[in-house]
């Protein structure tokens, strides 16, 4: 490599947004699990400057968990003021406008709330800015364009090149949170912004109830052999009659779709 | 001509140990404040040094009567010295006193002379490899120079030329005893040593029977309160000082189970290390076993910079601190009273609480400790799971009883439910009183705060305090020695005071009542292992043996027992930290209960159990007290009478 290849380039921007989790078994407030990850990867970058955001109420449970994150050893977080029952993504979709990060990492979907995992559409949708979910990495981010990593199922990985500004989502197939230290978290500072509410109407009118699991499509093993059994066992479920699709316009893609979802009875 | 060369010799000597004093006090100062009481301490200073210290000294008998002999014969013959030769008191009285004593520390030179001709290796070399030539140059001289005092000789006998020799040789013994004690050679152990027992930094621990083993706590209330120990002056002043007294005698070392495992451990390499620091410098100079596979020379450290680095090497690896498993086998050899414990959790602290750095499983555990209640992430409602079918009275129901069944984490191990459920037997066998806190049970916070996570274990701890303080009852029984000591011992301090007992202790009490039976042993040969926890923490020894004396059962005891006892590896959070060695801890240990050739070894704790039965291959079958009493458990013998209460007649009544 020449050294004169080596441009010094501004500082990365980096917003990560980060939620209150929930324990799986004891309900507690903690650091989510997905969005801990998309603070490793924030750190994981060179020369990155790292800001947390969390848009919601500031309380007892909420601090705790938000300080998890500071706990990762990053000094403040700037928590967005949104009174429980206001739509986040105005709001948020605002600060980050304002602050033009240049990466935005958030997690798949939250642990709490909704958690329909839709906020970094609607704010990739708001911003006109691209979104990549399932990151495992960031390879490398040059002259504004970003070299990530998404993953794909059973340890596949895909290469992607990205313009930024861009927002990413991390599931957990990216890298384990670190460690949250009690020092760091305690002197991390909480600096709260106020911003305008805008009322999730529909929210309103819904029913929540806990989360049941999600049926699986049965899988019918006729193995003889314990090989064949062990190759059943590891393998995802498949629907077999699968079709790939390359190199067709955006009709013929429509298409296929509606056909598929047609077939599967989706759409009547 | 000596008699104005020796008042020369002899103040310049005393004057340079004075300023070495003040250097050496000025090192330690660099330490933080903490107060002690100067006059009280000084004024205990001697007792412990006689009683307690000597206590330990004694346990090697050669080597104590080694010591008398070459320190109070020091002692005598330098005073003696000062006031003969010094000041000129040249009285007959005072001179053949001299004389006895500095007879007396050249005998017991000469038995350090031996030890050193082939020693240990656990025994520093180096400048310690000299001390008793230096012993002998200092009480051959000063023996020499008196014989014309007390009118032996007569005066000026000899040449001049053998009184220069003489003074030559006296001013080398002055320079080790005098000048080295303060300015860092060997005899500094006895400067330090002596204000180290003085201002120690825990006075209860010495008189008789009593210990002091509860790690202090942090102040986690003050922002401004460091957490932990990031460079050696973040120690107290009196950790330093007691981490100069060090003799460098490598009793640690042959007691330490993780040096013998080769894990990347030494106590005594740990203290010379914080000495080091504390001075600034590297360890080049250190004459001891290195850290297994850690060749001596590559590390250094200064009194403002850190211990453990965050990348690279400073004063030491983190691997060496989390391979301790706390079983404070070298705190009870030391001779010097140095709290070796206390230093390793006082670093692990600054690591996990600010660098976020506890190793392997280690955030895992405190995760879960935090988000539920127990070390494995269990369902903190499944807590009372394995007592399904036992119908376990609850505190929350009963309010008042006698016993608070304290069960520990323990009961989502399904080895350790085999415990609860033989002990529960017990229990009910000898009618007690007792009930268990359930659900509203948390883990004792043994493992968070070894960790160093001191905020989790207060957590707990306070949690657990104020669920116990809705309860009355008359002690704590537990079958678990970490939590045990954590309840008994820590929670004082963060204002839960109980009375606790471990199992064993409360077997043996219910035996000497008259309210067990038990059938006589049948089995083989059974040894026991003590718990660090029981044992050393808590001086519990006898009470588990007099259960297995009450059982019939006569104990082969280990090579290793007593307060002499190894660590089965499971102390300290050492499991989950998982530090690599060339053996496993318990595999030793197993090995030590094959020496014995029994086929059982009875143990008192989950943690011990756990290591024990991991053996792969063992050569004896490992069992809890507990268990052992519940199969030999018997109604009370027809020949004390029946109390049985009569059965109730039943009438047949016909309409």
């Amino acid at each position: 490599m020449q050294p004169e290849a080596q441009v010094p380039y501004a500082q990365l921007e980096v917003a990560v947004l980060v939620s209150v989790g929930r324990h799986p078994l004891t309900g507690r407030a903690r650091r989510a699990d997905q969005d801990a990850r998309g603070v490793e990867l924030a750190l994981s970058l060179d020369k990155a400057r790292i800001t947390l955001l969390h848009a919601g109420t500031l309380d007892e449970q909420s601090e705790s968990a938000l300080r998890g994150y500071l706990g990762m050893g990053l000094p403040q977080l700037t928590l967005v003021e949104q009174p429980p029952g206001a739509d986040v993504v105005p709001a948020l979709a605002d600060m980050l406008d304002e602050a033009r990060p240049q990466l935005v990492i958030a997690g798949e979907r939250a642990e709490e709330g909704e958690g329909s995992g839709l906020l970094p559409y609607l704010l990739s949708e708001r911003l006109g800015w691209p979104l990549v979910s399932g990151l495992a990495g960031v390879e490398k981010v040059e002259n504004g364009v970003a070299t990530l990593l998404q993953a794909l199922p059973r340890g596949q990985r895909r290469r992607l090149q990205v313009r930024l500004p861009a927002i990413v989502t991390v599931d957990a197939a990216a890298a384990t949170a670190r460690q949250s230290a009690f020092g760091p978290a305690r002197r991390g500072e909480v600096e709260v912004e106020t911003a305008a509410v805008v009322w999730d109407e529909a929210q309103s009118e819904w029913s929540v109830a806990p989360a049941r699991k999600r049926p699986k499509r049965l899988k019918i093993i006729k193995a003889t052999s314990a090989r064949e059994r062990f190759k059943a066992a590891a393998a995802k479920a498949e629907g077999g009659s699968g079709q790939v699709l390359t190199d067709v316009t955006p009709e013929q893609g429509a298409e296929a779709i509606f056909k598929l979802l047609k077939e599967e009875g989706v759409l009547r | 001509m000596l008699d104005t060369l020796l008042p020369i010799l002899i103040f310049s000597a005393l004057a340079l140990a004075v300023i070495g004093a003040v250097r050496r006090i000025r090192l330690w100062r660099q330490g933080r404040p903490s107060p002690v009481p100067i006059l009280q301490g000084l004024a205990a200073m001697p007792r412990r040094y006689l009683v307690d210290l000597h206590h330990v000294v004694a346990r090697d008998k050669v080597m104590s009567n080694t010591h008398v002999a070459t320190a109070g014969g020091f002692v005598a013959a330098a005073v003696l010295m000062i006031l003969v030769h010094g000041l000129g008191l040249a009285n007959p009285v005072l001179g053949g006193l001299l004389l006895a004593a500095s007879a007396l520390m050249f005998v017991g030179s000469l038995f350090v002379a031996k030890r050193r001709r082939n020693p240990p290796a656990r025994l520093s070399k180096g400048p310690w490899m000299r001390l008793p030539k230096s012993l002998m140059a200092f009480s051959l001289s000063v023996f020499l120079i008196t014989l014309p005092t007390v009118g032996v000789l007569p005066q000026g006998t000899g040449s001049v030329i053998l009184a220069l020799v003489l003074a030559a040789v006296l001013a080398w013994g002055l320079g080790e005893m005098f000048f080295g004690m303060t300015w860092g050679g060997p005899m500094k152990h006895a400067f330090a040593g002596a204000l180290h027992l003085a201002f120690h930094r825990r006075p209860e621990r010495f008189g008789e029977g009593n210990r002091s083993t509860g790690l202090k706590a942090l102040d986690l209330d003050n922002p401004k309160a460091p957490l932990g120990v990031e460079t050696p002056s973040d120690f107290t002043w009196n950790q330093l000082l007691g981490f100069d007294a060090c003799v460098q005698c490598g009793r640690c070392e042959a007691a330490c189970p993780a040096f013998a495992a080769g894990q990347p451990l030494n106590p005594k390499k740990l203290i010379q290390d914080m000495v080091v620091g504390m001075a600034g410098g590297s360890d080049a100079g250190y004459a001891g076993s290195p850290y297994p596979d850690k060749p001596v020379g590559e590390h250094a450290g200064s009194p403002h910079g850190p211990i453990v680095a965050r990348e690279g090497t400073a004063l030491v690896d983190a691997e060496t601190l989390w391979s301790c498993t706390t079983c404070r086998a070298c705190v009870e050899e030391c001779p010097m009273m140095i709290e070796h414990v206390d230093a390793i959790v006082d670093m692990r602290r600054f690591l996990t609480l600010e660098h976020g750095n506890t190793p392997n499983k280690g955030a895992e555990v405190l995760d879960n400790l935090i988000a539920t209640d127990n070390p494995g992430g269990f369902d903190p409602g499944s807590r009372m799971h394995w007592a399904a079918d036992l119908n376990l009275p609850l505190m929350r129901d009963v309010g008042q009883v006698d016993v608070l069944l304290w069960l520990g984490d323990g009961v989502f191990d399904m080895r350790n439910q085999r415990t609860l459920r033989a002990l529960v037997k017990v229990l009910r066998a000898a009618d007690v009183d007792f009930a268990v806190l359930g659900n509203e049970e948390r883990d004792s916070g043994d493992v968070a705060r070894r960790l160093g996570d001191e905020a989790t274990f207060q957590a707990l701890a306070k949690r657990n305090i104020a669920t116990l303080a809705q309860y009355r009852f008359q002690h704590i029984v537990t079958c678990d020695p970490h939590s045990f000591h954590v309840l008994g011992n820590e929670y004082g301090e963060l204002g839960g005071v109980y009375e606790v007992r471990h199992h064993s202790t409360y077997i043996a009490e219910l035996y000497e009542a008259g309210r067990l039976h038990f059938a006589p042993w049948k089995g083989g040969k059974v040894t026991y292992h003590d718990p660090c926890y029981l044992g050393r923490y808590n001086g519990e020894y006898d009470a588990p043996r007099n259960v297995l004396k009450a059982l019939g059962i006569e104990v082969a005891e280990m090579a290793r027992s007593g307060y002499r006892s190894r660590c089965c590896g499971g102390g300290g959070g050492a499991p989950i930290t998982d530090i690599p060695g060339k053996q496993r801890i318990p595999d030793m240990r197993m090995n030590d209960v094959k020496e014995t050739g029994a086929e059982l070894v009875a143990v008192g704790c989950p943690q011990c159990t756990a290591m024990l039965e991991g053996v792969v291959d063992g050569p004896a079958e490992v069992r809890d007290i507990a268990e052992l009493v519940a199969d030999a458990l018997m109604e009370r013998p027809a020949a004390s009478g029946s109390i049985r209460a009569p059965q109730p007649s039943v009438e047949e009544v016909t309409p």
